[in-house]
Order: structure tokens, then C-alpha cells, then sequence
């Protein structure tokens, strides 16, 4: 990728953005509070792209943050990236809002990284991964699961564990790493981690029609599972093609 | 005064995008596109999440076509109208989001817009001499508005519903009668089969101020369905029952604010506004009273023409909004002014 990269993070409670480049983070801003993601993800965006010296016509290329993570929080993301990459023709990027966590995790105690986020109901959207300069070797793929599963199906034992369930999990994941967990507060944003993982090998979900894509929402929405739980198939197809 | 407006609309389960373009005073419409999400078809109502999910998945197309449409690049779009609320907080954020990010992206100007606001305006589309002073009876699946309207921009609040909207009510019945969702239009279809005689339902607070109330009715048509020994013969006489019923009130209702206000023009606006029957019944009690003006379904449905209409409206004020711009399900009506003091006007007389 070359010229200016926008990271949008808004999967987790802390809304933020970064610009700059995958060797560079030129600037990165955030925000706390899941019900303001989209009063302020503009002013984010701005404050970023003004920080690195940038406006928005200087956009190359965006990077968001792909679930799992906040329903709600996830579309806001995207909305915002969409719109932007719309109106000034450029492509987007997806990655795993767990591996934004896992590698800021890393910077600070080493690899591989176990993240994992709060998914109510006793369950963890989990994966785990281990970073190289050039690569990121994804061990775990992100999954909705509990942490014992997790712990079960690990082919390594990570470092430490990040993010709000391995909070909730605390002693579990403690026993499992031999680390206390990390909270998202203590990180650098993870649009931050957006932008160094946008052109690293595995980490980037191609997104062939980005403009259509959907974010990894994690799991379906409750009344989708339970319609098809019901009627034994699939829900039809939600939208009836234009024209 | 921007020249080229974009309007978008995500409130509820239409995805939809329009362009206006025009002088200042006279915006013409140049291409609106509706999506409609068929999924919630099979619950029978609108899943939040889902419309959610398909509004960020259909937007940018749905976008691009209308600007296609409009035979308009995105240089010459000088401002983005996005309905701000209310609604579906969720399906709102959607559009807002990308909304902002649209006009961000360019420096354009944004205006966030109250989508029964868009439905008042939405006559104002097709017919650009259409000015206030007049009444507004908004009726929607969400919304039952009587409106005095002294100019754009300036409202005064006759009544509203007490509990279900007006076409919340034909959802249910229509639920009720397994006639499936959206239930305005199958009700209107099959009561055109009915026997007025055979069944008649209470007209509830029909001559008893401004505001409505659809939840006794609805549940007054239950209890009669229910007792019928053949649901499926009397379907039709209940459909034509039920919708007599509501369109008397709304239309008396409308009928008395315009002899209290004296007013020569009355709006139907809002989904309901579709139904036919009620166009013509106002427009025949309302003989001599006032023009009764309703725009064409389309226009009626949730869709982007008549937010971008309003938007353009609201920027030609000088009006703006901010990037901090969100979403408000419960977005109150702006420009709402205290209600005048209602004077006593006699009950309409009985329906023809």
C-alpha cells in the first residue's frame, strides 16, 4: 500500500483513528464510550488526518476494524469508512479487531497473544496469534466460544491474554498464560494496530466489493437464529436487488 | 443554497438515495431509489438488527445508482440531507454515519432531517406551488400527526396517537387476518371485497378532540374475529369494518382542523397516505373545505426525495449540522410551537 492509510476502529468501547502508514503511524486519536462512536467518529477521522498534516482528499487507501465486536459499534465503523472511501474511489481493508488487540498486547509482553472479548452469556469472541515483522500467524481464528474451549483448542500457550473477556475471565485466563490479563485501556489505540497490520501477510481480510462488504459480525442476529432454528434453513436473502 | 442535494434515508426498512437539483426555490427531483428489504416479511414486522445489517450492505449501491440516475457525479453534490430520526436507532446510525463521512469527505454541507418532517414535505416534491398556511395528517407505521402548519418550518401540534399509530394498526390487523407484512396494502385490497354492513366497529375519540387512539379498535376487531364461526368468509367484511373505521376518524379528524383553522389546504402524508380509499374519502368530505393534497405512493413510502426535500428546505435557512451529528430515535419534531387554544368546533357530520 502506498500514500496516506485511515484506520477506524470503533468494534470495542474505545472509538479511534489513525493515519499514517503500515511502517508509520503518523497520528492516532480515541475516544471512550460506545453511545458517542458515532457523534465522534468524524471529528475522530479529522483530528487524525489534521494531526498527520492530512486532509481527506489525501486518502490512498482505509483499513476498519472487522468484528467481532459491538454490533451497533461495527457498522459505525464501516459506515464512516464506506462514506470516505466512496466519495474519494479507494479501497478498503478488514482486519480482525482481535488481532488490532492481540498485537498491541504483543508490543507490550511479547507473542503470541491470546485476545479475547467479552461475549456475554459466559462466552468469549476468541483467537489467538503470534506476530512476526512481516506476518501474522493467525493459531486461533476468531471464534465464539468459552475460555476453556479456547484454552482446549490453543495449539500454543500465549503470553498473555488482552481485551475485556479475558478481564471478565480473569483468573482462568491467569492460570492459562501464567500473566495477568490486559485491559484495552492499557493499549495504544487499536487504530493504531490497524494501520501496522494493513499490509502485514494474514493479517488484511480482502474485501473484492468493499462497498457491499459486511463487517464479521461474529455471530447472527438473535431473531435470524432462532427463524432458523425454527424452519430447519436458511433465512432468505435479506434485500431484493435494486431495479 | 446548494443547487444539488443528496438525500438518504435508512429509518426503517427502505434503503433509499435521491438527488435534487434546481434554483434555490424550486428543487426538481432527479432520480430517487427505494430498496426494500424483504426479509422482515417473514417475521411479520421489522427485525432492528437485520434492517441494520442490510442498510450498510445496500447504501453505497443504492447511493450510486441515484446519482446515475440523476446523470450527477460527486463533484457536482454540494450537500447530503440524511433523516436523523426517529426511527430505528440502529438503521438511523447506518445512514447518519455514512452521511457524514459523504459530506466529510468533501466539505460539503450536512443536514440532519426529522423524517416525519420529510413526510410533510414530501407533497412538495411533485408540486413546488404548494405552500402553507395548511393542515398535516401524517400517518405512518410509527407516527399519527395532526399538524397546523402556518409555514415550513413553524408546527403546531393538533393531536397525535395515544398509543398505536394508525398504521401500526393496519400491521396488526393485518397480522390478525394473516394478510402478512407491510399490512396497509393488503388490507386495502381485500376490503374492497367486503361488505360495509356486515360488521361496524367503534370510531374511538372520533369526535372528541385531536388526538387518536387505534388500540380499543384493534382490539374490538380481534374479539369479533375471533368469535367468527368462518374467518375465512368473513376476512373481507372485517378488513372493509376495520378500515372504515379508521379513515372515518382520520378523516373527521382532519376535517374539523381545517374548519378551525380555516385553512384551504390539507396534506395527507405518510405511508397510510397510500391507502386510496383514504385520499378519497378526505378529498370528499373535504368538497369546498380545502384541496386535499397527497403525493404519490412512492413519495409516501419512507424514501430519500422527501428528506432531501426538506433537507434543501432547511439549507436554505442556513441551517447546518456538525460532524458531531447522531441519530435520535425519539428526535423531536423541530419548530414544534405550543399548540393554539382550540376553540370548540362542532363534530363532523356522519360519513356519506
Amino acid at each position: 500500500m502506498e500514500g496516506l492509510i485511515l484506520a477506524i476502529d470503533t468494534a470495542t468501547d474505545i472509538a479511534s483513528a489513525a493515519a499514517g502508514s503500515p511502517r508509520e503511524v503518523r497520528s492516532v486519536v480515541a475516544a471512550k464510550g460506545a453511545r458517542r462512536h458515532a457523534a465522534q467518529i468524524i471529528t475522530l477521522v479529522d483530528r487524525a488526518l489534521a494531526a498527520a498534516g492530512a486532509r481527506a482528499r489525501d486518502l490512498a487507501a482505509l483499513v476498519v476494524a472487522d468484528g467481532p465486536g459491538s454490533f451497533t459499534g461495527l457498522r459505525i465503523g464501516w459506515a464512516a469508512a464506506k462514506g470516505l472511501a466512496h466519495e474519494r474511489g479507494i479501497g478498503i481493508s478488514a482486519v480482525p479487531s482481535l488481532m488490532a488487540a492481540a498485537l498491541g498486547a504483543a508490543e507490550l509482553i511479547g507473542s503470541p497473544v491470546a485476545a479475547c472479548f467479552d461475549a456475554l452469556r459466559g462466552q468469549i469472541y476468541g483467537a489467538v496469534y503470534g506476530f512476526q515483522p512481516d506476518k501474522v500467524d493467525c493459531l486461533v481464528a476468531p471464534a465464539l466460544l468459552t475460555v476453556a474451549e479456547l484454552v482446549r483448542i490453543a495449539p500454543v500457550r500465549p503470553r498473555v491474554a488482552v481485551g475485556d473477556g479475558a478481564l471478565a475471565h480473569a483468573e482462568e485466563v491467569g492460570r492459562w498464560t501464567g500473566a495477568p490479563p490486559v485491559g484495552l485501556d492499557a493499549l495504544r489505540p487499536l487504530a493504531a494496530s490497524l494501520l501496522l497490520l494493513a499490509a502485514r501477510a494474514g493479517a488484511a481480510r480482502e474485501l473484492p466489493d468493499p462497498l457491499a462488504a459486511e463487517p464479521v459480525y461474529g455471530r447472527p442476529a438473535e431473531a435470524q437464529v432462532k427463524w432458523e432454528a425454527r424452519h430447519g434453513r436458511p433465512l432468505p436473502d435479506p434485500s431484493r436487488p435494486i431495479g | 443554497m446548494a443547487e444539488v442535494v443528496l438525500g438518504i434515508e435508512t429509518s426503517c426498512d427502505e434503503t433509499s438515495a435521491a438527488v435534487l437539483v434546481g434554483e434555490p426555490g424550486r428543487p426538481e427531483l432527479a432520480s430517487l431509489v427505494i430498496l426494500s428489504q424483504d426479509v422482515h416479511k417473514v417475521f411479520g414486522g421489522v427485525v432492528p438488527e437485520l434492517a441494520s445489517r442490510a442498510h450498510l450492505a445496500a447504501l453505497p449501491a443504492v447511493v450510486d445508482r441515484a446519482l446515475a440516475e440523476a446523470g450527477v457525479g460527486w463533484g457536482a453534490v454540494e450537500a447530503v440531507a440524511v433523516t436523523q430520526g426517529p426511527g430505528l436507532v440502529g438503521a438511523l446510525l447506518v445512514g447518519v454515519v455514512y452521511a457524514k463521512a459523504l459530506a466529510y469527505a468533501r466539505d460539503r454541507d450536512l443536514i440532519g432531517v426529522h423524517h416525519m418532517e420529510g413526510h410533510l414535505f414530501a407533497p412538495a416534491v411533485e408540486d413546488s406551488e404548494l405552500a402553507p398556511p395548511l393542515v398535516a395528517l401524517l400517518v405512518s407505521g410509527g407516527h399519527t400527526l395532526l399538524l397546523d402548519v402556518p409555514a415550513w418550518g413553524r408546527y403546531r401540534l393538533l393531536g397525535q396517537t395515544r398509543d398505536d399509530a394508525a398504521g401500526e394498526a393496519f400491521d396488526k390487523i393485518a397480522m390478525l387476518l394473516g394478510l402478512g407484512y407491510p399490512g396497509g396494502p393488503a388490507i386495502e385490497r381485500l376490503a374492497r371485497q367486503g361488505d360495509p354492513a356486515r360488521f361496524t366497529f367503534p370510531r374511538p375519540m372520533r369526535d372528541d378532540g385531536f388526538d387518536f387512539s387505534f388500540s380499543g379498535l384493534k382490539t374490538a376487531v380481534l374479539h369479533v374475529a375471533r368469535a367468527s364461526e368462518d374467518l375465512e368468509r368473513d376476512r373481507p367484511h372485517l378488513a372493509r369494518a376495520f378500515q372504515d373505521a379508521v379513515l372515518d376518524v382520520l378523516v373527521a379528524k382532519l376535517e374539523r382542523a381545517v374548519r378551525l383553522t380555516g385553512y384551504r389546504t390539507a396534506v395527507l402524508g405518510g405511508g397510510v397516505a397510500c391507502n386510496r380509499t383514504l385520499a378519497a374519502l378526505a378529498a370528499a368530505r373535504l368538497t369546498g373545505l380545502a384541496r386535499v393534497v397527497v403525493a404519490s405512493p412512492r413519495l409516501n413510502a419512507d424514501n430519500a426525495a422527501m428528506i432531501a426535500r426538506a433537507g434543501w428546505f432547511r439549507l436554505g435557512r442556513g441551517e447546518r449540522s456538525d460532524w458531531t451529528l447522531d441519530a435520535r430515535a425519539d428526535l423531536p419534531l423541530p419548530g414544534l410551537e405550543p399548540a393554539a387554544p382550540q376553540v370548540p368546533v362542532p363534530p363532523s357530520p356522519p360519513a356519506p
